[in-house]
């Protein structure tokens, strides 16, 4: 919906009158990917001030988490960024297992490893195709989609959901991986190396994609660190911090990845970080899918009714957009007291306001793409 | 009298050629076979509209690929996700811009009836879009899967239509 | 390939035509024969498990095992004026926590910055039957594995504290939901309207007494 809500006219700098008007973008619009409304303030074909409104979507996730115990509130926890569901379950139980010190066996962990990274790679599909398609090419998005779907078949054989997996529970995983995974897995990393080299001569190499991303969007590293963007937008702008390696957790400091980082900080860096990521998720399923032990995949003493013990308590992951973490806070009983849930997507979003000022509007939605937004992950 | 039976000889003649129908069933024949979805997903449900677009479940066999993104261009409003309080009314604007005829799915549980997010003392979401409008079509799951919402596409050209015109497939 | 106008940063080095061989190759290509090459614009940095100083231990079992109560909890802000203590991170998830008067938060967001750390997030928690509101200020370091918590507690009934705006510019969304659920109000905030809750709004969804 684009209305005009009303014609100023203002001074500029140089004392020439500059006529401004508002126009909507969003709620319902195509490259929004959800509902989020930007108010954008126009000086013709340039964005003067961008205002992301939001809460469209907003779900009451934080508030559920104070009527659920801790078992209900797996489901909603996919819900939040549903691209990258697996990560965000993954956090919210570890922030559990934590608290109740629970030792999840190995097995379970490597597992957790290679569904997250899948999920990893089916999310930067999702947006890959979906950048693209903002930025007009309409096939790209038809064979992330392709590849995307064995990604999909794979995890339906183990989880029985396409989208919203509630795969983790805590102390473990609800059910063991049989040779049909490992077999599709592993040669689902043997085709899709081709298929990323085949999307950078497709894409990448592109004049066009190169024309429209190359120094489009900059945004520095203090930028980064005053409003607390993570993910491949800090890495895209020479900030190599991955909570992966930075604070690791699970199993991940047991794999050989490198963490993508681009100097220049424009739309292009971050746009290669993503690709590279996927191929480095690749490197890690095949490794944890070598070193993958046998064993149980849940722990032995899981309490039925799950008390923890009162206090706060933190878990830290990286989702496919960045650094998404949970803080629990309990009082020793079923339900915790406060769930907060620290999203990536709300951190990377608020600089657009700064970031856009005087870009041309394609412009400035190539860098609202580019920071790959899930508008669920902000309004929770 | 010979007219009448030269013409009914001569409808006889050119049945192979020409067939003759109530214009209503042309029509409503028609639009089934080419609905226009408006691209309103807000939510999880959305990628499965979207995977259902793709290329392996492609509903552009069955004329439904055209996502438009105005709605005045649009004839079929798939709401997949949920629908905020905060939302509704943009939601009833883009509803009442569509022009006629025009249809409704409500996609996955949220449109139905709220979905996963209602619990006493909720504050936010509406408890399903046909609080807002009349629903023609609804699709349960969380997210429902492509296939399921080819079904509910082929059960509303069922509704427009009167016949089913595509296999009903049957569990093994 | 044209230039593209790009401020030459001190390490990167423009490669003369698009797809040209990265000068710096990837880490140690695993045998498997894959390659992932980069072809890009500019030379990327990619970091290797060396240029990240982590402080965590690399254990391949996670949960680490809980440390006995004799090892000592490091603090690597002891040094700063506010009573910032370590805490240990394999029980509660943070490394540093403070307990702040409320009228030390805004001293804290500027210790924190200069020691170049970046804001995670802000929330409140809402303890009505001790007649307080708490809110928690979330920061994470960049570099290294430095997770800080600050808390301070504000009454409930006059829940008021001083925004950090000014020094965190990302704390604008945070403090405006913060509000939204809580109805706290952050003095010298420009804009504390409704952020995730409709407009007109005038409720806290996230107080103990909020009754629908």
């Amino acid at each position: 919906m684009i209305v005009k809500e009303q014609v100023r006219t203002e001074m500029s700098a140089d004392g020439a009158p500059r006529e401004t008007f508002v126009i909507n973008i969003g709620p319902q619009h195509p490259a929004t990917h959800g509902v989020l409304r930007v108010k954008m303030t126009m000086d013709g074909e340039y964005v003067v001030r961008a205002e992301p409104v939001c809460g469209y979507i907003h779900r009451m996730q934080e508030k559920m988490g104070e009527n659920r115990t801790y078992a209900q509130f797996l489901p909603n926890t996919s819900r939040i960024d549903y691209l990258s569901a697996m990560t965000y379950t993954h956090a919210f139980v570890g922030a559990v297992e934590r608290a109740a010190k629970l030792q999840v066996p190995p097995r379970a962990e490597y597992i957790r490893v290679i569904t997250s990274e899948l999920n990893r790679i089916s999310s930067h599909l999702v947006w890959w195709g979906a950048f693209l398609l903002d930025l007009g090419g309409f096939t790209p998005l038809l064979y992330a989609f392709d590849d995307r779907e064995k990604i999909l078949d794979l995890l339906e054989g183990i989880t029985g959901s396409r989208l919203t997996y509630s795969y983790y529970r805590i102390g473990g995983l609800c059910n063991d991986v049989d040779d049909t995974f490992i077999k599709g897995t592993r040669a689902f990393v043997a085709q899709m190396r081709p298929r990323l080299k085949m999307y950078r001569g497709l894409v990448t190499d592109n004049i066009i994609l190169r024309k429209r991303l190359i120094d489009i969007g900059p945004i520095s590293k203090e930028m980064c660190r005053k409003y607390g963007a993570t993910g491949p937008v800090i890495r895209g702008s020479g900030i190599p911090y991955d909570v992966r390696r930075v604070e690791p957790y699970s199993v991940y400091p047991e794999f050989d990845f490198i963490i993508p980082t681009f100097q220049e900080g424009d739309s292009m860096s971050r746009y290669l970080v993503r690709m590279e990521e996927m191929a480095q998720s690749l490197r890690i399923i095949e490794q944890a899918l070598d070193k993958l032990p046998a064993g149980p995949v849940m722990a032995e003493k899981v309490p039925r009714v799950l008390k923890l013990p009162a206090g706060d308590y933190c878990y830290a992951v990286e989702a496919a957009r960045g650094r998404f973490a949970v803080r629990i806070v309990s009082d020793n009983k079923e339900i915790p007291y406060r769930v907060k849930l620290r999203t990536p997507s709300l951190s990377n979003l608020s600089l657009f306001e700064e970031a856009s000022a005087g870009m041309l509007l394609p412009d400035a939605l190539a860098l609202m793409g580019s920071l790959d937004l899930v508008i669920p992950d902000i309004d929770r | 009298m010979e007219a009448q039976e030269d013409s009914a000889q001569a409808l006889k003649d050119c049945a192979p050629y020409v067939k003759f129908a109530k214009l209503d069933e042309l029509l409503a024949l028609g639009r089934a076979n080419s609905l226009w979805p408006l691209t309103f997903g807000l939510a999880c449900c959305a990628i499965e509209m979207m995977a259902a677009g793709a290329s392996r479940f492609d509903l552009a066999r069955f004329g439904a690929e055209v996502f438009r993104p105005s709605p005045r261009q649009a004839d079929l409003m798939i709401v997949a996700g949920t629908i905020n309080k905060k939302m509704a009314a943009a939601v009833k604007t883009l509803y009442d811009q569509m022009p006629e005829p025009k249809w409704v799915i409500a996609m996955g549980n949220c449109a139905i009836s709220g979905g996963p997010f209602v619990f006493p003392g909720q504050y936010a979401v509406i408890e399903g879009v046909d609080k807002l409008f009349p629903v023609d079509v609804y699709i349960p799951g969380c997210p429902p899967r492509p296939e399921a919402l080819i079904e509910g596409l082929l059960k509303l050209e069922e509704k427009l239509t009167g016949k089913r015109r595509w296999p009903i497939v049957k569990a093994e | 390939m044209s230039t593209n106008g790009l401020q030459p940063k001190i390490d990167s080095a423009q490669p003369a035509s698009p797809p040209a061989a990265p000068a710096v190759p990837p880490k140690a290509a695993l045998t498997t024969g894959q390659q992932s090459t980069v072809t890009s614009h500019q030379t990327p940095v990619t970091s290797d498990q060396s240029s990240v100083t982590s402080q965590q231990p690399t254990a391949p079992n996670p949960p680490s095992p809980v440390p006995s109560p004799q090892s000592p909890i490091p603090n690597p802000l002891a040094h700063l004026s506010l009573p910032f203590h370590g805490v240990d991170y394999a029980a509660k998830g943070y490394h540093v926590e403070a307990t702040v008067a409320p009228d030390q938060v805004v001293l804290a967001a500027e210790l924190l910055d200069k020691e170049g750390l970046s804001l995670d997030t802000i929330t409140g928690v809402d303890w009505m039957a001790e007649g307080q509101m708490e809110v928690v200020y979330d920061y994470f370091h960049p570099a290294k594995a430095l997770r800080v918590v600050v808390r301070t507690r504000i009454p409930r009934d006059k829940a008021e504290i001083a925004t950090i705006q000014k020094v965190f510019p990302g704390a604008n969304w945070h403090e405006r939901e913060t509000h939204d659920f809580f109805g706290i109000r952050f003095l010298g905030h420009p804009n504390l309207t409704p952020f995730l809750l409709p407009e007109d709004a005038d409720y806290h969804p996230l107080r103990k007494d909020f009754a629908q």
